[in-house]
């Protein structure tokens, strides 16, 4: 017996329709589960028609298009990392210019109205807090000598 | 009673105290209490940031039998 042409089979030239159906199932589709009458939210303070209202008031994010995952892979082609102090295009000026270490000169070029961020009330209590467990260890015989005279620092600290 | 160990809490906090300045203690402190993974890797850390090497107490302080 020979069918029509909307008896089925595989007709990829036929019109598809196919695009509003839910991935999850039920009565939703693409844009969403339908609004539905709850009866029973006048005793919670609310009626049916504005339970109703409020399921269409705001819809569920809908992105119309997927991530390129490949745009976000490092191309190839990227540059290999460079590290912090690595040279800049102004060679004459490493990027720890204007700190107390590293390359470059120290904090004395910066501008007198410029202070560097020493913290000093935090530093002040994680120096309290810590300061006896560092003099007990400084008192170890062969702690270094650079380890007490740091602590000797911090105790001239706390003086001030 | 107590010994110096080469990558303990102490170990690290001077080197960082060392080699970052003294007046850097906070962040000196705060840096030494990071469980590095080995004292290579905060030596690496060290130079990176300022590009010297690291300071403080060298090998002869250490207990090495560990």
């Amino acid at each position: 017996m020979a069918g029509n042409e909307n008896s089925g089979g595989y007709r990829p030239s036929a019109p598809q329709n196919n695009m509003g159906v839910s991935a999850t199932g039920g009565a939703g589709s693409k844009n969403g589960q339908p609004k539905r009458y709850m009866p029973g939210m006048k005793n919670l303070g609310s009626t049916g028609v504005e339970t109703m209202a409020q399921q269409n008031a705001a819809p569920m994010s809908n992105p119309q298009t997927t991530p390129d995952i490949g745009a976000m892979r490092p191309s190839a082609s990227m540059a290999k990392l460079r590290t912090l102090l690595d040279d800049t295009a102004n060679p004459l000026e490493p990027q720890s210019t204007g700190v107390d270490f590293g390359r470059g000169l120290g904090s004395d070029v910066l501008p007198a109205n410029i202070n560097p961020d020493r913290r000093p009330i935090e530093n002040q209590a994680i120096v309290k807090k810590y300061l006896p467990s560092f003099a007990n260890a400084a008192k170890a015989p062969n702690a270094p000598d650079s380890f007490k005279s740091f602590v000797n620092y911090l105790v001239g600290q706390l003086d001030v | 009673m107590f010994e110096w160990q080469s990558g303990s809490l102490y170990d690290n906090i001077d080197k960082f105290a060392s080699s970052l300045g003294y007046q850097n203690a906070g962040i000196a402190i705060t840096l030494g209490m990071i469980p590095w993974e080995s004292t290579e890797d905060r030596d690496a850390f060290i130079e990176t940031i300022t590009g010297d090497i690291p300071k403080g107490g060298n090998s002869t302080n250490y207990n090495l039998q560990f």
